[in-house]
């Protein structure tokens, strides 16, 4: 089921270096698996977490995350 | 794969292969001896059921640490957590409902050693279904 949040990590990670899920996932407190699912819009990470991935990049929290209809 | 996720199939493993060793044991002894499946007889086999699971869980489980990268054994995080709430919610239910079958088996006259094996039979289902659920919901994402 896809959730109506898209994301532009993937996008982020790539302008960032080539950072890796699992470097993410290290930055900020999560598994890569759970980076890998949010990523592929599987899973809606809580509030505090979208913040600190958007934190990571340097990002608003609405340049990694938006709502779709 | 993560730590946990292989923990959700190790327990649905070692679960199904010692408590199915265990109850097909113990309905095989129903059909050829009726009194078998009640008697205390079959606690030396719950505690060898047992005794299979804990062994099966430990050993599978340094082996699934020892294969696991590092990025992947971390403390749980909010999804991991979220599916372990989820999963164990829906075990809970599984419980209740199998609980509340266990008038069927007194209705028709079971009681004692008998009873506590279709308890523990409830019990077994119930822990199952969450090791299942885990397991979906790690393949899904979420």
């Amino acid at each position: 089921m896809s959730l109506p949040i898209a994301n532009h990590i993937r996008r982020l990670r790539f302008e960032a270096g080539e950072m890796t899920q699992s470097q993410l996932a290290e930055a900020i407190g999560m598994t890569r698996q759970t980076v890998a699912a949010i990523e592929a819009g599987k899973y809606s990470p809580s509030l505090q977490a979208a913040f600190r991935i958007a934190h990571v990049f340097g990002a608003e929290i609405g340049e990694v995350f938006q709502w779709v209809d | 794969m993560s730590f946990r996720e292989k923990s959700a199939w190790i327990t649905l493993f070692s679960v199904l292969v010692c408590f199915g060793a265990y109850f097909t044991e113990l309905f095989g002894g129903l059909a050829s001896n009726p009194h078998h499946f009640g008697g205390l007889g079959s606690v030396h086999l719950l505690l060898l059921a047992t005794v299979a699971l804990v062994a099966l869980q430990v050993s599978l489980s340094l082996i699934a640490a020892w294969t696991t990268p590092k990025d992947g054994r971390g403390p749980a995080d909010e999804r991991e957590r979220q599916i372990q709430w989820r999963s164990h919610a829906l075990g809970y239910h599984v419980l209740m409902v199998l609980a509340l079958f266990l008038f069927v088996p007194a209705f028709f006259g079971h009681r004692g050693v008998e009873m506590a094996n279709f308890a523990l039979l409830g019990v077994v289902i119930a822990a199952l279904t969450v090791a299942v659920a885990q397991i979906v919901m790690f393949r899904r994402g979420a």
